[in-house]
């Protein structure tokens, strides 16, 4: 009986422990990916879906703040 | 001051003068990579706000478009965000203003429909959202 609580015991830990070094492996990967912005070109391009669902009223809010951003960067516009 | 800090000091140094000039560089590159590329009549500005190549495009003018959208998506992505507005909202309200100023007589553009062509003398016919 006592063995059977300590083998158990010890496969709890086993299995903590197991779980604990999932999450440290995990760890970097979900700091790498929340901490920074990125930059780099995707490996596949913009996906281009001309199929446009809106409605004008959008469009008559937004068009002044989109004016504006053309204007701002003439590089990019 | 010994050896082995002057040799990482002055490495510093070249390095941040390599980076800047290349900036500046990259910079004047950019300077009007939109418009040029599309008096080139290698891209196109289609009615989902980004650019697009004309054809088939060599692989400089699909990265130098691809970089052109990059950013464009990102200016999109925050002005959505102000404005709680989606991102594909933004990029077709752009497309409309852009069809409007930007798509001068002999360039190209691409409606909803899917098909490249050519502006005349006259007005782009806007799709109905734009207003």
């Amino acid at each position: 009986m006592r063995a059977a609580i300590l083998t158990r015991l010890r496969l709890d830990a086993t299995q903590g422990a197991m779980r604990w070094t999932r999450l440290l492996l995990a760890a970097p990967v979900l700091l790498g990916s929340a901490g920074c912005v990125q930059v780099a070109a995707p490996d596949k391009p913009i996906e281009i879906n001309l199929n446009i669902n809106i409605r004008q009223e959008v469009v008559v809010r937004l068009q002044q703040d989109v004016k504006e951003l053309i204007d701002k960067n003439p590089g990019v516009f | 001051m010994n050896r082995r800090l002057k040799l990482i000091l002055s490495a510093a140094i070249v390095v941040a003068a390599t980076t800047a000039g290349a900036g500046a560089a990259y910079a004047m590159l950019q300077g009007d990579a939109a418009a040029s590329l599309r008096s080139g009549g290698q891209a196109g500005e289609q009615a989902d706000g980004y650019l697009g190549v004309v054809g088939s495009g060599s692989a400089d003018v699909r990265s130098q478009v691809d970089a052109v959208n990059i950013k464009r998506r990102a200016y999109y992505t925050d002005l959505a965000a102000k404005r709680g507005a989606k991102i594909e909202e933004v990029a077709a309200t752009t497309a409309c203003e852009l069809f409007r100023t930007k798509v001068a007589p002999g360039q190209y553009y691409r409606l909803p429909d899917g098909v490249w062509r050519q502006r005349d003398s006259a007005p782009i016919p806007l799709p109905g959202y734009c207003g």
